[in-house]
């Protein structure tokens, strides 16, 4: 009997040493870290970037609206400074209309629009990063990311998701007033830390959003979700995301994103 | 022991029970101006709104009051079931204004205001904004209003509860009203339980009270009442465990059985009496009771229950409910009082035995002779009045409106007022604008007819604000110049508009222009808001934009259709009143063939639909002269007329002539119908039913008042016209109706 208990001790001993869990416990990264690596991999892939953008608005009962864009991004450093230049191609009526984000880290962003109808530039006043993008489910912050630093981070589980070993990690906000959610949970590919899924509860811990890459693939080397979505799931409305041509290191000049590109979009870049 | 069986096994449905009081209901699922309903919510992404407003009189815009609508807010938006992202208010709603040459897009309160230069500029903001002014806030600045769009109807009870906790916890000057006509008509669902609850049992009770001052002993009451409280069990029980909803007018099922029922106990328990002294013993005495009556008894009942079950081919769904169910609950309650009450009556034995002889009234038996020997003045004198009934029913107006089914110092009755007092109005009305192709919305001239036809619509004052697609073209066109008032208009050209349309999405959240415009530009949606949920009121704003679009007519291909509650009430409105009175008129035919046939005579069938028509003339009549509005709980009433006139009537004639047939002597026989136990019984009923239904007049709900003080009358002149009429009318007829 006492053997018969001490090789069952000794084999639940060796279990636990070989499981998977315990295993990578001792080589796993902290949640920090994680978040941080899909933070670069999903908003500072290269350089700069140059892709067409093709954002379908959908609403609960059908109803679908197309934006059609050239998107251009230039990154100072990783993870800090970066400027964004839209021209849009559709709907029809706002051809030649242009858009760019210069996207401080640390303060508001700075945001222009010039309205070609009156060949007028407006300013647009960016204080609060939570507003819509383009009018889309995708907020400012969800297109050029939310800093790590702004919420705790820590491990939920891990999984596979989409046949990918994953972490699942929950993020809250330090400051409870600079989100609409409460928490959210992150599915990050343990390995080339692409971001599958991620969903967000409101302030009544509901979920309310959703966002999925749909299609993931490496471009340039770099890997890149060339589709996703992001679902509102309480009022039904969502807005899928492709990146029709896309290509890293193109050699954008920081002199494209000015006033003066913006009421004469530089040809090169968005034929 | 059956019959206990079976209550329990009707019973045993209750817990299943359903309540539906949306009035859209009254259209079939299928009705074209339904789907076009659901269409348009669709399509501009429109969810059934609750409205909660805020109201300081010395004004609003000062900061402890700013600091509680936002308080107020933020806890809204944690309730479950509110679409927290489309909810509307100071807090979260975008704004967009010029500020130092950059176009600001955030909510005019995103902050709470803390200097008065603050609190100053930010009155000046919302006010300054049409899509604001009125709409959100005043324009007296003394309120301001949150919009909550909830799931479904059914929660709006619930979450106006939990609103009101949220407003409660805050003290001060403010008050807050709660409207918005899902909350009325959620609410009335839910006050409709508890006056269930309350008000049929407290009927049934005093019904009983009647009884017991009629017949002096309990044991004559308990019979007819476990009679009437069976049948209503059953029936509910059928109606509920059969899956049906109960709607508004099924609610009422109970209150038109109770009465239908207990007249038919009445008849027997009156004739048991007379003949009970007489009889060896209460066998006997049963016995011959059904032996006279058996005929009236049958037929009485069964003409009714045909009458309801008529209603089944009626095109409005609660309506169909309605009838067959009250038929099912009259063919009970003649089964029962055919056996189980016989059986009780039997079961119960009397430590006093009556044997006081019962004659009839004397009073009743004068009135009679009086009748009949002035019969050709009688005649006249009703015919009289019955041209002036039918005159004040020309002075009818036919109106409803969901929110009067509170009384006047109901919250929500005082809510709707002080709302409408507020802002553009609660009612909100959707007037679609459709064209063939994409964008057609955006063509300059089409701007300019919404742009005209919201100006007209607000120079009517029932239409308090109005808000379209084409205000959004202006209000960007005047941000962008600087807030220049000389750049308020719209822009000329399709390209302009569509940009400005596309700068508003681009700034907002993504379906903030969904409400005035759909996906494709191809529909836009004007909101007109009505300071009054009055159907008639409704019916002249469609009428005026008809009038409108024929002096001008609609841009080249584009089709105009109106929606939104308001729309949907007057269409069912319509429905009720020609449906309700083809349904009605219908089963009058059915009972006038099904009288010719029992009595055997034409004309005697036509003297027995006389009480019935004369009684609903009379009271339709009445509410003309009162200048009472003709609603739906008024056109339900109709039908119930049916219940009792036809009872009354078949009772008399029926008995009547076979004192007849054994006497020959008009007279005579007269005088033993009125002054015996037939016109005794007929006078119970009148007393009982008037009598009994008189709680419902202390109802919270105003249907239930009206039906009250209809049962009332209608025993009344029913009972009067039966009894004072009927005579006469023989006296004049009697060549053709006693050959």
């Amino acid at each position: 009997m006492r053997r018969f208990l001490i090789l069952i001790f000794v084999l639940l001993t060796v279990a636990v040493l070989l499981s998977p869990a315990s295993a990578s416990a001792q080589e796993r990264p902290s949640a920090e870290a994680v978040v941080a690596a899909a933070y670069r991999v999903s908003h500072y892939s290269g350089n700069d970037m140059r892709a067409r953008v093709l954002m379908r608005l959908i609403s609960k009962g059908g109803g679908e609206r197309i934006r059609e864009m050239i998107m251009l991004r230039l990154d100072r450093e990783d993870g800090g400074e970066q400027k964004y230049f839209l021209y849009f191609l559709q709907p029809g009526d706002v051809r030649d209309m242009t858009f760019m984000v210069w996207k401080h880290p640390q303060r508001d962003d700075e945001r222009w629009l010039f309205i070609p109808a009156i060949k007028l530039v407006r300013r647009i006043a960016a204080n609060d990063k939570r507003s819509s993008f383009v009018g889309s489910d995708f907020s400012y912050e969800d297109v050029s990311g939310r800093e790590v630093e702004e919420d705790d981070h820590t491990f939920v589980r891990e999984e596979t998701r989409n046949g990918r070993p994953v972490f699942v990690i929950r993020s809250v906000p330090k400051d409870d007033k600079s989100s609409d959610f409460s928490y959210r949970l992150a599915w990050i590919d343990k390995e080339n830390s692409v971001l599958w899924q991620e969903e967000y509860y409101d302030k009544r811990s509901q979920l309310y959003r959703v966002f999925t890459a749909d299609e993931v693939k490496q471009v340039e080397g770099q890997w890149t979700a060339v589709k996703r979505t992001m679902k509102n799931v309480q009022n039904g409305h969502r807005t899928e995301v492709t990146f029709v041509e896309m290509d890293y290191n193109v050699g954008l000049d920081d002199s494209l994103f000015s006033e003066r590109y913006l009421q004469n979009p530089p040809a090169r870049w968005i034929r | 022991m059956l019959t206990v069986i079976l209550t329990v096994a009707f019973a045993l449905a209750f817990p299943k029970i359903k309540i539906d009081t949306d009035p859209e209901n009254m259209l079939r699922e299928d009705e074209p101006i339904r789907e076009f309903h659901r269409n348009v919510k669709r399509d501009f992404g429109i969810e059934e709104l609750i409205v909660l407003g805020v109201v300081r009189e010395d004004g609003i815009f000062q900061k402890d009051s700013l600091e509680k609508i936002r308080r107020i807010t933020d806890q809204v938006l944690t309730i479950e079931g509110v679409i927290a992202d489309d909810v509307v208010s100071l807090t979260v709603t975008n704004n967009v204004v010029a500020r130092d040459g950059a176009l600001h897009v955030r909510p005019p309160m995103l902050f709470v205001p803390e200097t008065p230069e603050e609190v100053e500029r930010l009155r000046k903001e919302v006010l300054d904004n049409p899509l604001f002014r009125d709409r959100l806030v005043s324009s007296d600045g003394r309120g301001a209003v949150i919009y909550i769009p909830i799931e479904s109807k059914e929660i709006a009870h619930e979450v106006g509860e939990k609103i009101e906790a949220i407003y409660q916890k805050e003290q001060g000057p403010e008050k807050y009203y709660v409207g918005g006509l899902p909350v009325a008509e959620d609410t009335f669902g839910y006050e409709m339980f508890v006056q269930m609850a309350i008000l049929a049992p407290l009927t049934g009770l005093l019904l009983m009270v009647v009884l017991f001052a009629i017949f002096r002993r309990v044991s004559l009451v308990i019979p007819p009442m476990l009679v009437a409280m069976l049948s209503v069990i059953w029936t509910m029980g059928a109606l509920i465990g059969s899956g049906f909803t109960v709607h508004i007018m099924s609610s009422m099922i109970p209150v038109f059985l109770m009465p239908i029922a207990i007249c038919e106990t009445v008849h027997i328990l009156s004739d048991f009496h007379e003949k009970l002294p007489t009889s060896p013993g209460r066998r006997e005495a049963l016995l011959g009771v059904f032996d006279e009556l058996l005929k009236p008894l049958f037929f009485a009942p069964i003409t009714t229950a045909i009458g309801f079950a008529d209603l089944a081919l009626a095109d409005i769904p609660p309506v169909r409910v309605f009838g067959l169910f009250i038929a099912f609950g009259i063919v009970v309650a003649w089964l029962l009082s055919m056996t189980f009450l016989p059986a009780a009556m039997m079961l119960i034995r009397e430590r006093k035995p009556i044997t006081r002889k019962e004659t009839g009234s004397r009073i009743l038996a004068k009135l009679g002779q009086l009748s009949l020997g002035k019969s050709m003045s009688v005649t006249v004198a009703a015919a009289v009045l019955l041209a002036v009934a039918v005159y004040g029913i020309s002075l009818l107006v036919v109106n409803d409106n969901p929110v009067k089914w509170f009384k006047e110092q109901h919250p929500i009755r005082v809510a709707d007022r002080e709302l409408n007092k507020l802002i553009g109005g609660t009612y909100i009305s959707y007037l679609v604008l459709e064209g063939e192709t994409e964008d057609d919305i955006k063509r300059p001239e089409v701007m300019g007819y919404i742009e005209g036809l919201q100006r007209y619509l607000e120079g009517d004052p029932l239409v308090g604000k109005t808000t379209s697609v084409a205000d959004v073209a202006k209000r960007i066109n005047y941000v962008l110049h600087d807030e220049d008032k000389k750049y308020e208009v719209l822009p000329e050209d399709k390209n302009t508009i569509g940009q400005y349309l596309f700068l508003f999405q681009m700034s907002s959240a993504p379906d903030e222009l969904d409400n005035l415009a759909d996906y494709s530009f191809k529909k836009a949606n004007i909101w007109v808001q009505l300071k009054s949920g009055d159907n008639r009121d409704m019916t002249s704003v469609v009428k005026s934009v008809e009038d409108y679009v024929k002096a001008r007519p609609l841009p080249e291909g584009l089709k105009m259709q109106w929606s939104g509650l308001p729309y949907l009430n007057i269409t069912w409105q319509g429905l009720m009143v020609t449906g309700m009175l083809k349904a009605t008129v219908g089963t009058w035919w059915v009972v006038f063939a099904l009288m010719i046939l029992q009595f055997r005579s034409f004309w005697w069938g036509t003297v027995g639909m006389l009480p019935l028509a004369f009684s609903v003339i009379f009271i339709y009549g009445l509410i003309g002269f009162m200048g009472k509005e003709y609603d739906m709980p008024i056109a339900v009433c109709s039908t119930l007329a049916l219940g009792l006139g036809d009872d009354f009537a078949i009772h008399f004639i029926e008995r009547f002539r076979h004192r007849f047939r054994e006497t020959r002597d008009l007279s005579q026989a007269m005088h033993s119908t009125m002054g015996g136990e037939p016109a005794l019984a007929i006078f119970r009923n009148a007393l009982v039913i008037g009598l009994g239904f008189t709680p419902l007049v202390l109802a919270t709900l105003t249907p239930y008042v009206t039906v009250g003080l209809f049962f009332g009358s209608l025993a009344f002149f029913a009972g009067v016209v039966t009894l004072a009429f009927l005579p006469a009318l023989i006296g004049t007829f009697r060549k053709v109706l006693l050959k």
